[in-house]
Protein backbone atom coordinates (compact mmCIF):
# COMPACT_ATOMS: atom_id res chain seq x y z
CA UNK A 1 0.00 0.00 0.00
CA UNK A 2 0.92 3.78 -0.93
CA UNK A 3 2.16 5.44 2.31
CA UNK A 4 2.19 8.59 0.62
CA UNK A 5 -0.85 10.73 -0.73
CA UNK A 6 -1.30 13.53 -2.46
CA UNK A 7 -4.45 14.19 -0.56
CA UNK A 8 -5.13 12.74 3.06
CA UNK A 9 -9.01 13.53 4.18
CA UNK A 10 -9.82 12.79 7.76
CA UNK A 11 -13.49 12.37 7.85
CA UNK A 12 -15.50 10.29 5.90
CA UNK A 13 -18.67 13.03 6.33
CA UNK A 14 -20.07 15.19 3.68
CA UNK A 15 -17.64 17.27 3.54
CA UNK A 16 -14.79 14.37 3.59
CA UNK A 17 -16.36 12.29 1.50
CA UNK A 18 -16.88 14.82 -1.04
CA UNK A 19 -13.82 16.36 -0.89
CA UNK A 20 -12.35 13.50 -1.48
CA UNK A 21 -14.11 12.41 -4.42
CA UNK A 22 -13.71 15.73 -5.73
CA UNK A 23 -9.82 15.63 -5.36
CA UNK A 24 -9.85 12.40 -6.87
CA UNK A 25 -11.47 13.74 -10.22
CA UNK A 26 -8.90 16.39 -10.33
CA UNK A 27 -6.47 13.89 -10.43
CA UNK A 28 -5.12 13.40 -6.86
CA UNK A 29 -3.97 10.41 -5.39
CA UNK A 30 -6.32 10.62 -2.26
CA UNK A 31 -6.87 8.47 0.80
CA UNK A 32 -10.04 8.79 3.13
CA UNK A 33 -9.16 8.21 7.18
CA UNK A 34 -12.79 6.84 9.07
CA UNK A 35 -14.01 5.46 12.20
CA UNK A 36 -17.11 5.55 12.31
CA UNK A 37 -18.77 2.20 13.66
CA UNK A 38 -22.08 1.64 12.22
CA UNK A 39 -24.78 -0.30 15.17
CA UNK A 40 -24.05 -3.89 13.29
CA UNK A 41 -20.53 -2.65 14.46
CA UNK A 42 -19.35 -2.36 10.75
CA UNK A 43 -17.80 0.44 9.84
CA UNK A 44 -19.38 2.66 7.64
CA UNK A 45 -18.87 5.94 5.62
CA UNK A 46 -20.95 8.98 5.30
CA UNK A 47 -20.73 10.35 8.71
CA UNK A 48 -23.08 11.59 10.77
CA UNK A 49 -25.28 13.03 7.90
CA UNK A 50 -25.87 9.26 6.72
CA UNK A 51 -25.32 7.02 9.72
CA UNK A 52 -27.20 9.51 12.36
CA UNK A 53 -28.14 12.38 11.10
CA UNK A 54 -29.99 14.04 7.77
CA UNK A 55 -30.89 10.47 6.10
CA UNK A 56 -32.13 8.83 8.96
CA UNK A 57 -33.74 11.38 10.51
CA UNK A 58 -35.38 11.99 7.12
CA UNK A 59 -36.72 8.16 6.33
CA UNK A 60 -38.17 8.15 9.98
CA UNK A 61 -39.88 11.44 9.41
CA UNK A 62 -41.25 10.54 6.04
CA UNK A 63 -42.38 6.98 7.32
CA UNK A 64 -44.11 8.99 10.56
CA UNK A 65 -45.51 11.05 7.76
CA UNK A 66 -47.14 8.56 5.83
CA UNK A 67 -48.78 6.95 9.21
CA UNK A 68 -50.09 10.22 10.13
CA UNK A 69 -51.26 10.05 7.16
CA UNK A 70 -53.43 7.47 6.99
CA UNK A 71 -54.39 7.68 10.20
CA UNK A 72 -55.40 11.89 10.34
CA UNK A 73 -55.64 12.95 7.16
CA UNK A 74 -57.03 10.87 4.21
CA UNK A 75 -60.27 11.10 5.56
CA UNK A 76 -60.30 14.41 4.30
CA UNK A 77 -60.49 13.01 1.08
CA UNK A 78 -62.75 10.96 1.73
CA UNK A 79 -60.40 7.62 2.53
CA UNK A 80 -61.40 5.93 5.07
CA UNK A 81 -58.48 3.18 6.67
CA UNK A 82 -59.70 0.94 9.30
CA UNK A 83 -57.50 -0.52 11.43
CA UNK A 84 -54.29 0.72 11.16
CA UNK A 85 -51.38 -0.95 12.76
CA UNK A 86 -47.93 1.01 13.39
CA UNK A 87 -44.41 -1.50 13.47
CA UNK A 88 -41.85 0.45 14.85
CA UNK A 89 -39.29 -2.46 14.35
CA UNK A 90 -40.14 -2.95 10.72
CA UNK A 91 -40.22 1.24 10.41
CA UNK A 92 -36.35 1.50 11.91
CA UNK A 93 -35.60 -1.78 9.83
CA UNK A 94 -36.31 0.23 6.66
CA UNK A 95 -34.71 3.37 7.67
CA UNK A 96 -31.35 1.14 8.58
CA UNK A 97 -31.46 -0.36 5.36
CA UNK A 98 -31.78 3.86 3.97
CA UNK A 99 -28.46 3.99 5.53
CA UNK A 100 -26.64 0.66 4.59
CA UNK A 101 -27.64 1.22 1.12
CA UNK A 102 -26.51 5.01 0.94
CA UNK A 103 -23.28 4.30 2.91
CA UNK A 104 -22.53 1.28 0.80
CA UNK A 105 -22.99 3.77 -2.11
CA UNK A 106 -20.13 6.12 -0.59
CA UNK A 107 -17.59 2.64 -0.36
CA UNK A 108 -18.61 2.20 -4.07
CA UNK A 109 -17.99 5.31 -5.16
CA UNK A 110 -14.65 5.82 -3.51
CA UNK A 111 -13.80 1.89 -5.31
CA UNK A 112 -14.71 3.92 -8.65
CA UNK A 113 -12.93 6.98 -8.39
CA UNK A 114 -9.52 5.17 -6.57
CA UNK A 115 -9.93 6.00 -3.34
CA UNK A 116 -8.12 4.30 -0.54
CA UNK A 117 -10.24 4.01 2.69
CA UNK A 118 -8.24 4.13 5.43
CA UNK A 119 -10.42 2.67 8.42
CA UNK A 120 -9.78 3.24 11.83
CA UNK A 121 -8.78 7.20 14.10
CA UNK A 122 -6.97 9.67 11.91
CA UNK A 123 -4.29 12.03 14.09
CA UNK A 124 -2.71 14.94 12.24
CA UNK A 125 0.96 14.84 13.30
CA UNK A 126 3.70 16.71 12.32
CA UNK A 127 4.79 18.25 8.78
CA UNK A 128 1.45 16.54 7.06
CA UNK A 129 2.00 13.15 8.09
CA UNK A 130 -1.16 11.35 9.43
CA UNK A 131 -1.66 8.61 11.81
CA UNK A 132 -3.91 6.10 11.73
CA UNK A 133 -5.21 4.04 14.47
CA UNK A 134 -7.31 0.74 13.69
CA UNK A 135 -9.58 -0.80 15.90
CA UNK A 136 -7.25 -2.95 17.21
CA UNK A 137 -5.12 -0.71 17.86
CA UNK A 138 -2.69 -0.76 15.33
CA UNK A 139 -0.94 1.93 13.69
CA UNK A 140 -0.16 3.15 10.38
CA UNK A 141 1.17 6.72 9.32
CA UNK A 142 1.34 8.03 5.87
CA UNK A 143 2.62 10.89 4.48
CA UNK A 144 0.63 13.77 2.67
CA UNK A 145 1.14 16.60 0.16
CA UNK A 146 -2.27 17.94 1.86
CA UNK A 147 -4.30 16.80 4.94
CA UNK A 148 -8.12 17.87 4.92
CA UNK A 149 -9.70 17.97 7.90
CA UNK A 150 -13.21 16.90 8.41
CA UNK A 151 -13.95 15.36 11.49
CA UNK A 152 -17.10 16.33 11.72
CA UNK A 153 -19.18 17.84 15.45
CA UNK A 154 -20.85 15.08 18.17
CA UNK A 155 -24.11 16.05 20.15
CA UNK A 156 -23.43 18.51 23.19
CA UNK A 157 -24.15 16.60 26.61
CA UNK A 158 -25.43 18.49 29.83
CA UNK A 159 -24.43 17.66 32.97
CA UNK A 160 -28.39 17.77 34.31
CA UNK A 161 -29.36 15.22 32.39
CA UNK A 162 -26.25 12.22 31.54
CA UNK A 163 -27.52 9.85 29.13
CA UNK A 164 -27.93 6.44 30.22
CA UNK A 165 -28.63 4.84 26.65
CA UNK A 166 -31.72 3.96 27.60
CA UNK A 167 -33.81 6.53 29.03
CA UNK A 168 -32.41 9.81 28.61
CA UNK A 169 -30.81 9.84 24.73
CA UNK A 170 -29.41 12.55 22.42
CA UNK A 171 -30.62 12.58 18.84
CA UNK A 172 -28.57 9.20 17.64
CA UNK A 173 -30.36 7.05 20.30
CA UNK A 174 -33.69 8.71 19.37
CA UNK A 175 -33.53 7.20 15.89
CA UNK A 176 -33.67 4.23 17.63
CA UNK A 177 -36.28 3.69 20.01
CA UNK A 178 -38.33 0.54 19.78
CA UNK A 179 -41.04 1.38 20.48
CA UNK A 180 -43.44 4.79 20.48
CA UNK A 181 -43.07 6.36 23.82
CA UNK A 182 -46.23 7.77 25.47
CA UNK A 183 -44.74 11.02 26.94
CA UNK A 184 -41.96 12.37 25.41
CA UNK A 185 -39.31 14.92 26.36
CA UNK A 186 -37.09 16.92 24.38
CA UNK A 187 -34.33 19.37 25.78
CA UNK A 188 -34.05 22.03 22.83
CA UNK A 189 -36.50 23.10 20.59
CA UNK A 190 -34.08 23.96 17.83
CA UNK A 191 -33.83 22.04 14.26
CA UNK A 192 -32.91 17.99 16.15
CA UNK A 193 -35.56 18.81 18.44
CA UNK A 194 -38.57 19.87 16.43
CA UNK A 195 -38.14 17.21 13.76
CA UNK A 196 -37.19 14.10 16.12
CA UNK A 197 -40.61 15.43 18.45
CA UNK A 198 -42.33 15.93 15.05
CA UNK A 199 -41.02 11.97 14.17
CA UNK A 200 -43.23 10.90 17.50
CA UNK A 201 -45.43 13.18 17.83
CA UNK A 202 -46.62 11.92 14.39
CA UNK A 203 -46.11 8.34 15.89
CA UNK A 204 -48.54 9.26 19.03
CA UNK A 205 -46.16 10.43 21.80
CA UNK A 206 -47.49 13.59 24.08
CA UNK A 207 -44.36 15.52 23.28
CA UNK A 208 -43.30 18.38 25.17
CA UNK A 209 -39.93 20.27 24.14
CA UNK A 210 -38.77 22.05 26.91
CA UNK A 211 -36.50 25.24 25.42
CA UNK A 212 -34.18 27.17 27.45
CA UNK A 213 -34.70 30.82 25.27
CA UNK A 214 -37.85 33.06 25.44
CA UNK A 215 -37.88 32.80 22.00
CA UNK A 216 -39.09 30.18 19.09
CA UNK A 217 -36.82 29.87 16.54
CA UNK A 218 -34.49 33.41 16.57
CA UNK A 219 -32.38 33.22 13.57
CA UNK A 220 -36.13 32.12 11.28
CA UNK A 221 -37.95 35.60 10.35
CA UNK A 222 -40.18 36.04 13.15
CA UNK A 223 -42.94 36.13 10.88
CA UNK A 224 -42.56 32.43 9.50
CA UNK A 225 -41.23 31.73 13.03
CA UNK A 226 -44.29 32.26 14.07
CA UNK A 227 -46.46 31.04 11.38
CA UNK A 228 -44.92 27.41 12.27
CA UNK A 229 -45.61 27.74 15.78
CA UNK A 230 -48.32 28.35 15.41
CA UNK A 231 -49.38 25.19 13.42
CA UNK A 232 -47.16 23.26 15.72
CA UNK A 233 -49.60 24.12 19.03
CA UNK A 234 -52.20 23.03 16.80
CA UNK A 235 -50.58 19.53 15.96
CA UNK A 236 -50.26 19.22 19.81
CA UNK A 237 -46.40 19.80 20.05
CA UNK A 238 -46.11 21.33 23.46
CA UNK A 239 -43.17 24.22 23.49
CA UNK A 240 -41.68 25.40 26.71
CA UNK A 241 -40.27 28.82 26.13
CA UNK A 242 -37.49 30.28 29.08
CA UNK A 243 -37.82 26.61 31.06
CA UNK A 244 -33.97 25.74 31.53
CA UNK A 245 -33.28 21.79 32.53
CA UNK A 246 -32.00 21.61 36.72
CA UNK A 247 -31.74 17.92 36.38
CA UNK A 248 -33.23 14.84 35.27
CA UNK A 249 -33.57 11.45 37.79
CA UNK A 250 -34.40 8.30 35.69
CA UNK A 251 -37.18 5.38 38.04
CA UNK A 252 -39.51 4.12 36.20
CA UNK A 253 -40.13 6.68 34.17
CA UNK A 254 -37.62 10.45 34.20
CA UNK A 255 -38.76 12.66 36.20
CA UNK A 256 -36.99 15.91 34.39
CA UNK A 257 -36.70 19.08 36.80
CA UNK A 258 -36.60 22.79 35.45
CA UNK A 259 -37.29 26.60 36.25
CA UNK A 260 -39.42 28.67 33.80
CA UNK A 261 -40.47 32.43 34.94
CA UNK A 262 -43.13 30.98 37.33
CA UNK A 263 -40.70 28.85 39.23
CA UNK A 264 -39.70 25.47 39.62
CA UNK A 265 -41.70 23.20 37.56
CA UNK A 266 -41.51 18.86 37.15
CA UNK A 267 -42.50 16.88 34.25
CA UNK A 268 -42.90 13.33 33.80
CA UNK A 269 -41.77 11.26 30.55
CA UNK A 270 -40.92 7.79 29.64
CA UNK A 271 -38.11 9.14 27.53
CA UNK A 272 -35.79 11.96 27.28
CA UNK A 273 -34.06 13.31 24.12
CA UNK A 274 -31.19 15.69 24.91
CA UNK A 275 -30.50 18.42 21.63
CA UNK A 276 -29.11 21.27 22.88
CA UNK A 277 -26.46 21.73 20.27
CA UNK A 278 -23.37 20.20 18.54
CA UNK A 279 -20.00 20.79 19.04
CA UNK A 280 -16.84 20.44 16.79
CA UNK A 281 -14.58 16.99 16.95
CA UNK A 282 -11.19 18.53 18.04
CA UNK A 283 -10.36 15.89 20.94
CA UNK A 284 -7.48 13.58 19.73
CA UNK A 285 -7.55 14.96 15.79
CA UNK A 286 -3.94 16.58 16.22
CA UNK A 287 -0.50 15.72 18.30
CA UNK A 288 1.14 18.71 20.11
CA UNK A 289 3.73 19.01 17.86
CA UNK A 290 1.69 19.61 14.63
CA UNK A 291 0.66 23.69 16.29
CA UNK A 292 -2.85 23.46 14.63
CA UNK A 293 -4.74 26.64 15.88
CA UNK A 294 -7.80 26.13 17.18
CA UNK A 295 -10.50 29.57 17.45
CA UNK A 296 -11.91 30.68 21.07
CA UNK A 297 -14.73 28.39 20.58
CA UNK A 298 -12.84 25.63 20.16
CA UNK A 299 -13.28 25.05 16.12
CA UNK A 300 -10.26 24.60 13.75
CA UNK A 301 -9.50 28.11 12.84
CA UNK A 302 -9.59 29.07 9.22
CA UNK A 303 -9.99 31.58 6.69
CA UNK A 304 -12.53 32.27 4.03
CA UNK A 305 -10.80 29.50 2.09
CA UNK A 306 -10.87 26.79 4.72
CA UNK A 307 -7.07 26.76 5.23
CA UNK A 308 -5.75 26.50 8.70
CA UNK A 309 -2.35 27.85 10.08
CA UNK A 310 -0.35 25.11 8.87
CA UNK A 311 0.26 25.29 4.95
CA UNK A 312 -1.48 22.11 3.30
CA UNK A 313 -3.77 21.18 6.57
CA UNK A 314 -7.08 22.49 5.45
CA UNK A 315 -10.40 22.12 7.37
CA UNK A 316 -13.97 22.01 6.71
CA UNK A 317 -17.77 21.04 7.65
CA UNK A 318 -18.81 21.55 11.31
CA UNK A 319 -15.04 21.29 12.95
CA UNK A 320 -14.93 24.98 11.38
CA UNK A 321 -16.69 27.97 11.60
CA UNK A 322 -20.38 28.67 9.61
CA UNK A 323 -22.93 26.46 9.66
CA UNK A 324 -23.41 23.19 10.80
CA UNK A 325 -25.27 21.60 7.92
CA UNK A 326 -24.49 18.72 5.61
CA UNK A 327 -24.23 20.98 1.86
CA UNK A 328 -22.29 23.25 3.77
CA UNK A 329 -19.37 21.20 4.37
CA UNK A 330 -19.94 19.60 0.92
CA UNK A 331 -19.51 22.81 -1.06
CA UNK A 332 -16.17 23.70 1.41
CA UNK A 333 -15.20 20.27 0.53
CA UNK A 334 -15.41 20.62 -3.11
CA UNK A 335 -13.85 24.28 -2.80
CA UNK A 336 -10.82 22.65 -0.90
CA UNK A 337 -10.32 20.20 -3.29
CA UNK A 338 -10.08 22.50 -6.39
CA UNK A 339 -7.86 24.76 -4.70
CA UNK A 340 -5.22 22.21 -4.16
CA UNK A 341 -5.46 21.30 -7.81
CA UNK A 342 -5.13 24.61 -8.75
CA UNK A 343 -8.12 26.42 -9.19
CA UNK A 344 -10.42 28.72 -7.88
CA UNK A 345 -12.49 27.24 -5.26
CA UNK A 346 -15.26 29.69 -3.53
CA UNK A 347 -17.87 29.19 -1.00
CA UNK A 348 -20.76 31.62 -0.98
CA UNK A 349 -21.46 31.51 2.53
CA UNK A 350 -24.39 34.17 2.14
CA UNK A 351 -26.78 31.66 0.29
CA UNK A 352 -26.70 28.58 2.29
CA UNK A 353 -29.93 27.54 2.67
CA UNK A 354 -30.98 25.98 5.98
CA UNK A 355 -33.98 23.85 6.11
CA UNK A 356 -36.12 21.93 8.84
CA UNK A 357 -38.00 19.29 8.26
CA UNK A 358 -41.25 19.34 10.32
CA UNK A 359 -44.46 19.42 8.74
CA UNK A 360 -44.96 21.97 7.20
CA UNK A 361 -41.46 22.36 6.22
CA UNK A 362 -39.41 25.18 6.60
CA UNK A 363 -37.04 26.74 5.00
CA UNK A 364 -35.03 29.49 4.35
CA UNK A 365 -31.79 31.67 2.52
CA UNK A 366 -30.13 35.09 2.65
CA UNK A 367 -31.14 37.41 5.64
CA UNK A 368 -34.20 37.58 7.75
CA UNK A 369 -36.30 40.78 8.59
CA UNK A 370 -35.27 41.42 12.15
CA UNK A 371 -31.39 41.54 10.95
CA UNK A 372 -32.15 43.48 8.25
CA UNK A 373 -33.65 46.18 10.59
CA UNK A 374 -30.94 45.52 13.24
CA UNK A 375 -28.52 46.64 10.55
CA UNK A 376 -30.40 49.62 9.32
CA UNK A 377 -30.86 48.40 5.66
CA UNK A 378 -33.93 49.57 4.12
CA UNK A 379 -35.96 46.56 2.74
CA UNK A 380 -39.46 46.11 1.59
CA UNK A 381 -41.33 42.49 1.23
CA UNK A 382 -43.96 40.46 0.44
CA UNK A 383 -45.64 37.23 1.55
CA UNK A 384 -48.40 35.29 0.02
CA UNK A 385 -50.16 32.19 2.01
CA UNK A 386 -50.21 28.57 0.35
CA UNK A 387 -53.66 28.70 1.50
CA UNK A 388 -54.39 31.03 -1.36
CA UNK A 389 -52.88 28.73 -3.92
CA UNK A 390 -54.80 26.06 -6.31
CA UNK A 391 -52.46 23.53 -5.77
CA UNK A 392 -51.84 23.48 -1.73
CA UNK A 393 -55.63 23.54 -2.11
CA UNK A 394 -55.91 20.78 -3.91
CA UNK A 395 -53.42 18.70 -1.93
CA UNK A 396 -54.84 20.02 1.49
CA UNK A 397 -51.88 20.90 2.30
CA UNK A 398 -53.02 25.23 3.03
CA UNK A 399 -50.74 25.92 5.63
CA UNK A 400 -48.25 28.20 5.65
CA UNK A 401 -46.45 30.87 3.47
CA UNK A 402 -43.81 32.29 1.61
CA UNK A 403 -42.65 36.07 2.42
CA UNK A 404 -39.70 37.40 0.18
CA UNK A 405 -37.69 40.18 1.04
CA UNK A 406 -35.74 42.81 -1.27
CA UNK A 407 -33.67 46.15 -0.99
CA UNK A 408 -35.81 49.41 -0.55
CA UNK A 409 -34.08 50.87 -3.50
CA UNK A 410 -31.82 48.42 -5.60
CA UNK A 411 -35.17 45.44 -5.19
CA UNK A 412 -32.02 42.99 -5.19
CA UNK A 413 -33.35 39.44 -3.03
CA UNK A 414 -31.54 40.04 0.02
CA UNK A 415 -33.92 36.95 1.74
CA UNK A 416 -36.55 34.52 0.92
CA UNK A 417 -38.49 32.66 3.60
CA UNK A 418 -41.06 29.71 3.61
CA UNK A 419 -42.68 27.77 5.79
CA UNK A 420 -45.32 25.45 4.11
CA UNK A 421 -45.33 21.75 2.06
CA UNK A 422 -42.17 20.82 0.11
CA UNK A 423 -40.62 23.90 1.39
CA UNK A 424 -37.28 22.14 1.25
CA UNK A 425 -37.79 22.20 -2.54
CA UNK A 426 -39.08 25.23 -3.08
CA UNK A 427 -36.44 27.38 -1.58
CA UNK A 428 -34.15 25.93 -4.15
CA UNK A 429 -35.05 28.53 -6.68
CA UNK A 430 -34.41 31.11 -4.07
CA UNK A 431 -30.41 30.01 -4.00
CA UNK A 432 -30.56 30.50 -7.45
CA UNK A 433 -31.91 33.60 -7.98
CA UNK A 434 -29.69 34.95 -5.52
CA UNK A 435 -26.81 33.45 -6.60
CA UNK A 436 -27.69 35.26 -9.81
CA UNK A 437 -28.16 38.74 -8.12
CA UNK A 438 -32.15 38.72 -9.05
CA UNK A 439 -34.07 41.83 -8.22
CA UNK A 440 -37.30 40.47 -6.87
CA UNK A 441 -38.90 42.01 -10.03
CA UNK A 442 -37.09 39.19 -11.72
CA UNK A 443 -38.79 36.19 -10.02
CA UNK A 444 -41.81 37.90 -10.37
CA UNK A 445 -41.25 38.31 -14.35
CA UNK A 446 -40.60 34.27 -14.30
CA UNK A 447 -43.04 32.26 -15.70
CA UNK A 448 -43.79 29.18 -13.18
CA UNK A 449 -45.74 26.18 -13.88
CA UNK A 450 -50.00 26.13 -13.13
CA UNK A 451 -50.93 24.72 -10.60
CA UNK A 452 -47.60 24.40 -8.52
CA UNK A 453 -46.55 24.96 -4.92
CA UNK A 454 -43.90 27.27 -6.38
CA UNK A 455 -46.30 29.74 -7.61
CA UNK A 456 -46.53 31.12 -4.20
CA UNK A 457 -43.00 32.01 -4.39
CA UNK A 458 -44.45 33.72 -7.87
CA UNK A 459 -47.06 35.39 -5.93
CA UNK A 460 -44.73 36.43 -3.09
CA UNK A 461 -41.97 38.02 -5.64
CA UNK A 462 -45.27 40.04 -6.99
CA UNK A 463 -46.85 41.26 -3.83
CA UNK A 464 -43.06 42.72 -2.50
CA UNK A 465 -44.21 45.56 -5.67
CA UNK A 466 -48.05 45.31 -4.54
CA UNK A 467 -49.18 43.39 -7.57
CA UNK A 468 -49.74 40.16 -6.41
CA UNK A 469 -52.69 38.82 -8.37
CA UNK A 470 -54.61 36.16 -6.29
CA UNK A 471 -54.64 38.22 -3.22
CA UNK A 472 -55.55 41.68 -2.61
CA UNK A 473 -52.42 44.19 -2.01
CA UNK B 1 -28.06 38.92 -27.35
CA UNK B 2 -31.00 40.27 -25.37
CA UNK B 3 -31.72 36.61 -24.00
CA UNK B 4 -28.75 37.05 -21.49
CA UNK B 5 -30.38 40.08 -19.61
CA UNK B 6 -32.68 38.58 -16.66
CA UNK B 7 -36.06 39.62 -17.32
CA UNK B 8 -36.16 42.84 -15.13
CA UNK B 9 -33.41 44.22 -16.79
CA UNK B 10 -35.10 43.16 -20.06
CA UNK B 11 -38.47 45.21 -18.48
CA UNK B 12 -36.34 48.30 -17.78
CA UNK B 13 -33.90 48.19 -20.95
CA UNK B 14 -37.53 48.33 -23.24
CA UNK B 15 -39.09 50.76 -21.07
CA UNK B 16 -36.55 53.36 -21.27
CA UNK B 17 -35.30 52.10 -24.82
CA UNK B 18 -31.59 52.07 -23.40
CA UNK B 19 -28.62 50.23 -24.59
CA UNK B 20 -27.49 47.66 -22.61
CA UNK B 21 -23.81 47.39 -23.41
CA UNK B 22 -23.98 50.78 -22.38
CA UNK B 23 -24.62 49.33 -18.86
CA UNK B 24 -21.90 49.19 -16.22
CA UNK B 25 -22.46 45.03 -15.57
CA UNK B 26 -22.01 44.08 -11.47
CA UNK B 27 -23.49 40.47 -11.74
CA UNK B 28 -21.81 37.19 -11.90
CA UNK B 29 -20.25 36.30 -15.06
CA UNK B 30 -20.73 40.20 -15.75
CA UNK B 31 -24.09 40.10 -15.92
CA UNK B 32 -26.50 43.12 -15.73
CA UNK B 33 -28.75 43.10 -12.87
CA UNK B 34 -31.38 45.13 -11.85
CA UNK B 35 -29.16 47.54 -9.36
CA UNK B 36 -26.86 48.17 -12.59
CA UNK B 37 -29.85 49.48 -14.79
CA UNK B 38 -31.19 51.78 -11.54
CA UNK B 39 -27.96 53.23 -10.84
CA UNK B 40 -27.37 53.60 -14.64
CA UNK B 41 -30.66 55.16 -14.96
CA UNK B 42 -30.05 57.54 -11.97
CA UNK B 43 -26.47 58.75 -13.30
CA UNK B 44 -28.35 60.34 -16.51
CA UNK B 45 -25.98 58.55 -19.00
CA UNK B 46 -29.50 58.37 -20.85
CA UNK B 47 -28.55 56.72 -24.70
CA UNK B 48 -32.01 57.13 -25.82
Amino acid sequence: MSKHYDVIVIGGGPAGYVGAIRAAQLGLSTAVVDNFIYKDGEPSLGGTCLNVGCIPSKALLDSSEQYHKVKHTLSAHGIKAKDVELDVKEMIKRKDKVVKDLTGGIAQLFKANKIDWLKGHGKLLDNKQVQVTGQKGEQETYQAENVILAPGSRPIDIEAAPLDGDRIVNSDGALDFDDVPKRLGIIGAGVIGLEMGSVWSRLGSKVVLLEAQDQFLPTVDQRVAKSAQAEFKKQGLDIRFGARVTNAKTAKNVTVHYEDKDGKQSLQVDKLIVCVGRRPNTGDLFSEDANLLLDERGFVNVNEQCETNLPGVYAIGDVVRGPMLAHKGSEEGVMVAELIAGGNGHVNYDTIPWVIYTHPEIAWVGRTEQSLKSAGIPFKSGTFNFGATGRARAMEETAGMVKIIAHAETDRILGVHIVGPQASELIAEAVVAMEFHASSEDLARIIHAHPTLSEAVHEAALSVSKRAIHKAN
Amino acid sequence: EDAELSPAVRRLVDEHQLDPRAIEATGPGGRITKEDVLRHMESGSSDS
